[in-house]
């Protein structure tokens, strides 16, 4: 099996493997309770081994880069937070980020560190989230698993609380414009956020516990979906799925944005490039989201929240025809970049081209490789511990 | 676009000096490389450390007037995961001709390229798979080209 | 032992009708407790609305699952699809029909009884179909025409035949430390001697833990439940029944869970033996019962399940030598006298 596993070529033809083998194909299809949403996946087995996988995305594929070219920015960001549909502030932000960029918009410092705020707030949400999903997907929907669910969700309820009482919903915020931000902060939302993460972060040593202390989660964790930095790369994935091959690769730090050039970020790496490598750097990063959250809320600096506020005309925002240009940050999952080209419709108030650029997508494609060599319960547990989200591999 | 190291410069002026030139600003909206020197752009850019595959995306320009046949442009994005620079090229090609695929180089242009085949209809040479990666097989057309209508009506799925 | 009312099978349908509806209703009682139980463990409340404490939820249960449609899949092997529910709720009542469920003293001798068959092997035909109860399984993984329950249904298998032989020769201990093959004289022997559990110094307890263990194994519980691995086969081998078929299947899963805990009670504990008169047998028999099904309980709602190679190697590179290692020292010290 190893010698399968060392470099394994998604592309060869299935016969070439074994023309005798009796391979059965089996589709993990798109109704599955754990694909992470729509997906599907067509599995070759020798019995319960993967031979060959091939993914097949695309099932939630709404059109959004069409749509996105007849749209304005103001329009354009209510849609993308139904992409990542787990860490939307920070779909919100990539989108916005790359208008400003392009537009050579300034935005003011009370927005930057609301910004980053906000993104640390979800990425801590987000993690919870997946730590509750990926000891799912171990454990079974019905046993242990859903207990480090039910716990993590009650936690991630808190953030969403606060959430709401900032910019007035739960999910699917719509709080970032191009210039800053949308909602101010209100009257005592920093005791909430201030409790709420101590309470958090007084609760993530009893989930590390009761993972890490759980022979079966370990024992079927490690030496799972193991890839190798330069697979990783060349394949483009980035985030804690890169972070957990030992690429101390992190935009927060490499490229600052939003005020992480007045903030630092300690990045989280672990070495092995296996599941339980990328369980450890989530972890990590989940702990030290909540430390920079109750860091930041202290130090928002006054000032206004928008450089454009009240603009409300499109044209405020047109890009020049032609313009081009790529813009990423580092959200939960990795790397969520925008390529846009400005002079589409609305008089060149929406994108000719507006391409996304998921982490996901990147995540999703490296399973031919990653799958190869395992059983059909190791599927399962690389799905979840890759963090996909349906949402945005498809857009 | 964030600036080349000057040894990186100086190794790509060589090899390519009319897209990248010795002094000056590389053109900020992506240098134009040409399709046949696309694969050889990108194993430079490689080996100078972009080995971080980002992205590839392809847009439509339909002819304007007196061009004799609508355009595709693809734009590849690298970026360097020691110091996180990023940086991309654009290849420019006539919708009838194609691009080398990086596939022999990025693991990651599988699925970009047949993204940007399925959606703008771009035909990337040498990809071992080229096939519809969004939309269903049997689709007809490519949704990302200018003359697709947003509203077109497509036969209900069986 | 016990006495036979007029003939045999008298005895059976007098003593047998009521022992199988209270099995019946101890395990959909035990759904009620799951559900409670698995709730305050994450901070839930679990059922609550029908009847006082969510009491009436089986029932509600129960008919939920009546009224849904009964579907069949189109190729699927009619006789053996619709024959597989039904099956191992027969095994499970079947093998209780040997679990005495009261006992009483006479003559310094502690005799069992309310049982519906008094079998002198009787651990024998609980060992026996307890080794059939693999067969339903299999057959839903089978006829339903279906990749999914067929991995699951193989697994099932696999995993079946394999923790039968911890499960015997842990129970084999049992036998060779009381020197009887029926359950009545081992909980007699135990209620003159002591429970096993304590009489066997450290062998009793291993004992006790990997009986418990293969029998989890057995019954497809968590930590060993990936034929019915609901996050990867979507519910495995159930994957194609609906409605009451599926309700019966879940039926028998929690009655052999019942019928492990009874056994394990019977077996170590002592059985219905308790400090005080005999008609509060069946009291301390469900009582040793009700701690094992909570740990059995807490056990599913806190780990995970183990991968199908994994849960092999389990078996026969730690469970099947210990086990083995089990009944050479059991028998060493009958041999010896230290008993």
């Amino acid at each position: 099996m190893s010698s399968l596993r060392a470099r394994v070529d998604p592309h060869l033809d299935i016969d070439l493997y074994d023309a005798d083998a009796d391979l059965m194909a089996l589709n993990m299809g798109p109704q599955h309770p754990s694909t992470h949403g729509v997906f599907r996946i067509k599995l070759f087995l020798d019995g319960e081994i993967i031979i060959k996988a091939v993914p097949y995305p695309g099932y939630l594929h709404r059109g959004v880069e069409k749509l996105c070219e007849k749209l304005t920015c103001v329009q354009i960001t209510p849609i993308v937070d139904k992409h990542d549909y787990v860490a939307p502030m920070t779909n919100e932000q990539a989108i916005n980020v790359a208008f400003e960029t392009m537009l050579g918009v300034e935005v003011p410092r009370r927005a930057r560190w609301m910004r980053t705020l906000l993104a640390e707030m979800q990425r801590v949400a987000s993690h919870l989230l997946w730590l509750g999903t990926f000891t799912l997907d171990i454990g079974g929907t019905i046993g242990g698993g859903a207990s480090v669910m039910m716990y993590t969700f009650r936690e991630r309820e808190l953030i969403l609380d606060c959430f709401e009482a900032l910019t007035g919903s739960r999910f699917h915020y719509n709080t970032h414009c191009v210039g800053g931000q949308r909602h101010d902060i209100p009257e005592g939302w920093a005791k909430q956020v201030r409790d709420a993460f101590t309470h958090i972060q007084s609760r993530i040593t009893d989930y590390v516990e009761m993972c890490d202390g759980n022979e079966i989660f370990l024992i079927r964790s490690r030496n799972i979906g193991t890839y190798d930095a330069d697979l990783a790369l060349g394949v483009g994935l980035t985030g804690p799925n890169l972070r957990c091959c030992g690429i101390a690769h992190d935009l927060r730090v490499d490229r600052p944005f939003h005020a992480y050039d007045e903030i630092p970020v300690n990045v989280a790496v672990a070495e092995g490039g296996d599941c339980y490598a990328r369980y450890v750097v989530r972890v990590a990063e989940l702990k030290e989201s909540c430390r920079l959250v109750l860091d930041i809320i202290d130090g928002i600096p006054e000032g206004p929240i928008s450089s454009k506020r009240g603009a409300k005309s499109p044209i405020a925002y047109k890009l020049k025809a032609g313009l081009q240009g790529y813009t990423g940050i580092e959200t939960p999952r990795g790397e969520l970049g925008t390529y846009l080209i400005g002079g589409g419709g609305q008089r060149g108030a929406a994108p000719y081209r507006c391409k996304l650029r998921p982490p996901s997508l990147h995540a999703m494609s490296i399973l031919p490789w990653a799958l190869v060599g395992h059983t059909v319960s190791d599927t399962v547990a690389i799905l979840g511990s890759l963090d996909p989200i349906m949402g945005e591999v498809d857009r | 676009m964030d600036e080349l190291a000057p040894d990186t410069r100086a190794a790509l002026h060589a090899k390519f000096p009319d897209v990248i030139p010795a002094e000056g600003d590389v053109d900020s909206q992506g240098p134009v490389v040409p399709a046949d020197q696309h694969l050889a752009f990108a194993e430079a850019l490689k080996n100078a450390g972009y080995r971080l595959y980002i992205s590839c995306v392809g847009s439509h320009w339909p002819a304007a007037g007196d061009d004799e046949e609508d355009r595709y442009e693809v734009a590849t994005v690298l970026r360097h995961p020691d110091d996180g620079k990023v940086f991309w090229w654009r290849v420019s090609i006539a919708t009838s001709a194609t691009v080398p695929s990086l596939y022999p180089l990025f693991g990651g242009a599988d699925w970009q390229e047949r993204e940007q085949f399925d959606l703008v209809g771009v035909v990337f040479d040498g990809h071992p798979d080229l096939r519809r990666l969004m939309m269903p097989e049997d689709w007809p057309g490519h949704p990302l080209r200018k003359e697709y209508a947003i509203d077109t009506p497509h036969a209900p799925w069986r | 032992m016990t006495e036979y009312f007029m003939h045999p099978a008298i005895h059976a349908l007098v003593w047998g009708l009521p022992i199988a509806s209270v099995l019946m209703g101890i395990a959909a009682m035990a759904t009620w407790w799951e559900r409670k139980f698995a709730a305050r463990m994450q901070a839930r409340v679990g059922p609550t609305a029908v009847g006082p404490f969510g009491l009436l939820q089986p029932i509600a249960d129960a008919f939920k699952m009546m009224q849904k449609e009964d579907i069949v899949p189109r190729d699927a092997d009619r006789f053996l699809f619709n024959l597989a529910p039904v099956f191992p709720v027969f095994l499970v009542l079947a093998t209780a029909a040997v679990v005495p469920f009261g006992g009483y003293w006479e003559d310094g001798k502690y005799k069992a009884w309310m049982l519906a068959a008094d079998l002198d092997i009787g651990l024998l035909w609980i060992l026996s179909i307890a080794g059939l109860m693999v067969f339903p399984t299999w057959m839903a993984g089978w006829s339903s025409n279906n990749k999914y329950t067929l991995l699951a249904g193989m697994r099932a298998v696999a995993q079946g035949v394999s923790y039968e032989i911890p499960l015997v020769l842990t129970a084999l201990v049992a036998v060779i430390a009381t020197g009887e093959l029926s359950l009545p004289g081992i909980i007699g022997w135990q209620a003159e001697n002591g429970w096993l559990i304590w009489r066997l110094p450290v062998l009793g307890l291993v004992a006790f833990v990997i009986f418990f263990a293969a029998s989890l194994a057995e019954a497809n519980r968590i930590p060993f439940d990936i034929p019915e691995a609901e996050s990867e086969l979507v519910a495995g081998v159930l994957v194609e029944y609906t409605g009451i078929k599926f309700g019966v299947f879940m039926l028998a899963e929690y009655l052999h869970t019942a019928l492990a805990c009874l056994l394990a009670v019977a077996l170590f504990f002592g059985g219905s033996h308790g400090p005080w008169p005999l008609y509060l047998g069946p009291v301390w028999l469900m009582l040793k019962s009700a701690i094992l099904f909570v740990g059995i309980y807490w056990i599913r709602w806190s780990w995970y399940r183990f991968r199908a190679d994994q849960l092999m190697d389990l078996c026969w590179r730690w469970f099947v030598p210990i086990s083995l290692a089990l009944v050479m020292g059991t028998s060493l010290m009958v041999w010896a006298g230290w008993l």
